[in-house]
């Protein structure tokens, strides 16, 4: 066994908007767009949580597109506009896809909620009406261990419902603590 | 707040989940952190000749390099202090993933290189990979110094086994196996550690017991315990994997012994080989009635494999045995239990804890027999199921609030309304009419080898021929809390603030937050007792030095136990609130529910357990004779929880669990091969996505008050697992006519059974013996 790892291949500058921000940075040509957001911007709400793209917990929205940043090189975002999960919320106010996961019960470890967010986003942007088929479809790509998926599915149709009446998003500092009404 | 108790309130940790803002312990690494790496075996059996670290040592940016040597006292376990935190020379290492020694880098690709340079040289041993091989008295030695690879022999006997198979009727023969079951938890085990400026070890991790984890730790590095702190960051889900220590003693190592903060994050392979499963179990079993529906004896033989190291083998194997006769009254009682160090990956706690395998088994048995005593398995079920007063095979009766018949009745009526279960064709709406047809074809097409129960089947859409529709039903019984008189205790401050009313009250508990709601649930019985809003009452709960000892996140324990200690707690700080002047309060209690007994040598006499949840499953699946394909239409589940505390959240329990639960009986195949694990990726070992599950999942809450609980509250986290995997194989066998007796039911194992099946009825005797997989035999006759 040699030392190969010493040998660092040349670093490449990659421009980079996320979250609305422009970034440049230096990076290795090998390192993942997940490892990127993670470790170089600090931006850890995207989540690592199997390493060969089944989990979906990478999810982000790369040009408008949902992708698993672990299948994409920082590289290969050269020059795009990221969105992650810290960038959904508009100021004090929860998107509605956030909104749904919080008022439905969407989650509980929690680990899996940031892709199962991106992905939901991504699935309204097209299809802002899905069937129920069509939700469990989109989210094939995205696994959770807590939830058994059927208040994620009532999350995303909430969400479709907040969106289709262009209903308020609720503020961030409320709800807490108090119970739901119904 | 009055009312609080049973209220969905939104979870206030879902504010940070759902805009990325909270923190899991991979997200806590921060710059200048030294990386950890381990060198894993990577062989089942071998014995370490020499570990040569210097090529290692020089790779740039490698610190340090630990092994055995650097380990105070090398050996640890929830149980058994079997496992060496790294193995030494001289030593041997037991199973794929015991770790060999622990390289420190200023960053992870010089850990991950580091490691690729540790030199070891084994000296490969012959493996004990097969547990009842591995009971054999020339079988390679897992541990030598045991002397034997049988970690424990529990034998509990109940009646004259005898007598009980000679006043049955008919007695009926069965074999069953189930395979290791990945947790699977989507965070994979990671975390950081450092000394800091009071010269304390505090490791920041995921984990199920703040004070366990604390007490292995201290004693590894032969510290007093208060010199360790350990903290919880967000858990990404448990499900019992993070019981036994994984990463949180080698982070704690390399920071105390290199005093220099240290990260270490596993990869999802590194989390799957190395720490441990739910336990594979082979389980035989024969059981006897009478025509009139009287279970008469259960004879069961039980071999866990427990892999390289103790765990919790010995507790969930205990768990198996007194479950083998499932939730009924049986006179007649001789069960053995079996747990065998092999050396393959280590067994352990896992959701159900030994109650779903045996229970597969047991209520396959008693569906069988209905079907061959040409009674309804309902009916069955009803005449033998645990009432109030009925005695264990322990020989005790059982603790108080029995509910076991209520959840049965309620899941027959919602199958009734859901699934059309047990009412016969004729009475089915017009547009069945079809299928039943189709059923009645089935019949001749592949073969019926026991009655099928009259049913409704389908919902009114017509399939197609090569798709059978099959209805199931199954129930289960599981322990909340420790059993079998092992220490049950948990402790809980409340503190109260304020003038005139209680302004600010602070609930320290040490209780973790796997993701299931425990700090939700217990704030609101907080909340309640003390009359105050949610919103007053702040939790302190994931710090060993700040919140006292609530006992682990497990067991299905911590509403009942945490939340008990909370209410008696938050009782008494009242009482003092009420007596004093003073702005602040404090009352700290442990509660220490009845006391359970060991299982006396020989019969297992004891009393096993202090509380019980019952449940009942009924199921709709169509199975595809084509593909072996199943898909799961419909599922009931019913449970009493005594009271739930918060409805939002217990419904989320039980829907989850049925998607692990699903996973268990169907998709999820681990696979090991001399001692080799082959499905070390999510993209090998499958697990359901929200197409796999039913679009219709009806949770049914029913709330009989248990008289321990706080307002009544008993656990809910395992129990869906328990009756799912025999109830989705009585309804695979009301569509096909065959059964599967291996967990998980791959549509090839289905393939073959119906192939086999069908064989079998061409050539029909008065004595039916059906060889439906490689591993089972099924018998039937009339003993007299």
């Amino acid at each position: 066994m040699g030392d190969a790892t010493t040998i660092a291949p040349p670093k490449l500058v990659i421009q980079v908007t996320v979250n609305g921000t422009p970034h440049r940075n230096e990076v290795e040509p090998r390192l993942l767009l997940v490892h990127y957001l993670r470790d170089q911007l600090g931006l850890t709400g995207t989540h690592v949580g199997c390493d060969t793209s089944q989990c979906g917990a990478c999810v982000v929205a790369l040009n408008g597109k949902a992708v698993k940043s672990c299948t994409i090189l920082a590289v290969q975002a050269d020059g795009a506009e990221v969105q992650t999960i810290e960038g959904l919320a508009e100021g004090e106010n929860f998107h509605p896809v956030q909104q749904g996961f919080w008022e439905m019960h969407g989650l509980q470890c929690g680990f899996c909620t940031p892709g199962m967010i991106m992905s939901t986003v991504a699935l309204l942007k097209r299809n802002p009406n899905p069937t129920e088929d069509e939700i469990r479809h989109a989210l094939e790509g995205n696994l959770c261990r807590c939830t058994g998926y059927q208040n994620i599915v009532k999350a995303v149709q909430y969400a479709a419902g907040q969106i289709t009446t262009g209903s308020q998003a609720v503020n961030q500092s409320g709800n807490v603590g108090t119970p739901r009404g119904e | 707040m009055r009312g609080t108790i049973g209220a969905s309130l939104p979870r206030p940790d879902a504010f940070g989940k759902v805009t990325g803002e909270t923190r899991y312990p991979a997200d806590l690494v921060r710059p200048g952190m030294l990386h950890l790496k381990v060198v894993f075996a990577g062989r089942p059996h071998a014995r370490i000749l020499g570990i040569d670290t210097a090529a290692a040592l020089r790779q740039p940016g490698v610190v340090a390099v630990l092994t055995a040597a650097d380990v105070p006292y090398n050996a640890h376990g929830l149980i058994e202090d079997d496992q060496p935190v790294l193995c030494a020379v001289g030593e041997k290492v037991r199973f794929a993933g015991d770790k060999v020694a622990l390289v420190a880098a200023e960053s992870r690709e010089a850990a991950a290189a580091g490691a690729s340079l540790v030199v070891v040289t084994y000296e490969d041993l012959p493996a004990a990979t097969d547990p009842r091989a591995a009971l054999a008295a020339d079988a390679p030695l897992v541990h030598d110094r045991h002397g034997s690879n049988q970690l424990l022999h529990l034998p509990i006997r109940k009646g004259t086994i005898e007598r009980g198979f000679a006043e049955a009727d008919i007695v009926l023969d069965g074999t069953f196996s189930t395979s290791w079951q990945e947790h699977a938890f989507l965070q994979p085990e990671a975390g950081i550690a450092e000394v800091d400026e009071q010269g304390r070890l505090v490791v920041e991790t995921a984990g199920q017991w703040l004070h366990e984890d604390r007490r292995q730790i201290a004693k590894i590095l032969g510290l007093p315990e208060e010199r360790v702190i350990v903290r919880y960051a967000a858990i990404g889900g448990a499900f019992g994997g993070r019981e036994d220590l994984s990463i949180q003693h080698l982070l704690a190592l390399a920071a105390w012994t290199l005093r220099r903060p240290v990260a270490l994050i596993w990869s999802r392979e590194e989390s799957i080989v190395a720490h441990h499963k739910r336990h594979p179990m082979e389980i035989r079993c024969r059981w006897g009635a009478t025509y009139d529906g009287r279970i008469t004896a259960v004879e069961a033989e039980v071999i866990a494999d427990g892999g390289a190291y103790a765990s919790t083998s010995a507790e969930v194997v205990k768990v198996a045995t007194l479950f083998a006769s499932g939730c009924y009254e049986v006179p007649h009682i001789a069960a053995d239990g079996y747990a065998v160090y092999t050396n393959n990956v280590p067994s352990g706690a896992f959701r159900g804890f030994g109650a779903p395998q045996a229970q597969f088994a047991a209520e396959v048995m008693v569906t069988r027999l209905a079907h061959t005593i040409g009674m309804d398995p309902v009916e069955l079920r009803r005449r033998n199921i645990y009432r109030e007063g009925s005695l264990e095979p322990t020989q005790q009766p059982l603790p108080p609030g029995v509910s076991a018949l209520p959840v049965l009745e309620r899941c027959v009526e919602e199958a009734q309304v859901h699934l059309g279960y047990g009412l016969a064709p004729q009475s089915l709406p017009a547009t069945t009419s079809l299928v039943a047809e189709s059923v009645e074809a089935d019949q001749t097409a592949t073969g019926s080898l026991t009655p099928r129960s009259a049913r409704g089947a389908g919902n009114g859409r017509h399939s197609p021929s090569h798709l059978r529709r099959g209805v199931g039903i199954a129930c289960g019984i599981k322990n909340v809390g420790y059993s079998f008189g092992y220490p049950e205790q948990s402790t809980a401050t409340v503190e109260l603030h304020g003038g005139g009313d209680i302004e600010r009250a602070v609930v320290r508990v040490g209780a973790a937050d796997v993701g299931q709601g425990s700090h939700l649930a217990l704030r609101q019985i907080a909340a309640e007792t003390l009359g105050v809003a949610p919103g007053t009452v702040e939790m302190v709960c994931d710090d060993s030095a700040e919140a006292p000892d609530a006992g682990s996140a497990s067991a299905s324990r911590m509403t009942l136990m945490g939340g008990r200690a909370v209410r008696d707690a938050a009782i008494e700080a009242l009482a003092k609130w009420r007596d004093t002047d003073d702005l602040h309060v404090e009352a700290t209690v442990q509660y220490r529910p009845p006391a359970t007994t060991p299982l006396a040598a020989g019969t297992g006499a004891s009393q096993p357990n202090y509380c019980y949840g019952y449940a009942a499953q009924a199921v709709e699946v169509e199975v595809s004779l084509l593909t072996g394909q199943v898909q799961v239409l419909r599922i009931i589940s019913v449970h009493d929880v005594g009271r739930a505390i918060n409805h939002q959240q217990v419904e989320g329990q039980i829907e989850g669990c049925l998607a692990q639960a699903l996973g268990y009986a169907l998709l999820e195949h681990f696979q090991v091969r001399d001692g080799r694990v082959l499905t070390p990726y999510l993209s090998t070992y499958l697990l359901p996505t929200a197409l796999d599950m039913p679009t219709e999942i009806v949770p049914v809450i029913l709330e009989l008050s248990d008289p321990n609980g706080p307002y009544g509250a008993r656990g809910v986290a395992e129990m869906p697992l328990v009756p799912l995997t025999p109830a989705i194989a009585a309804a695979i066998h009301d569509a096909t006519g065959v059964w599967l007796t291996q967990q998980p039911m791959t549509p090839e194992r289905i393939l073959t059974a119906l192939n086999v099946g069908t064989a079998l009825e061409k050539g029909s005797s008065n004595e039916i013996t059906t060889t439906i997989d490689t591993k089972s035999t099924v018998t039937a006759h009339a003993s007299k």
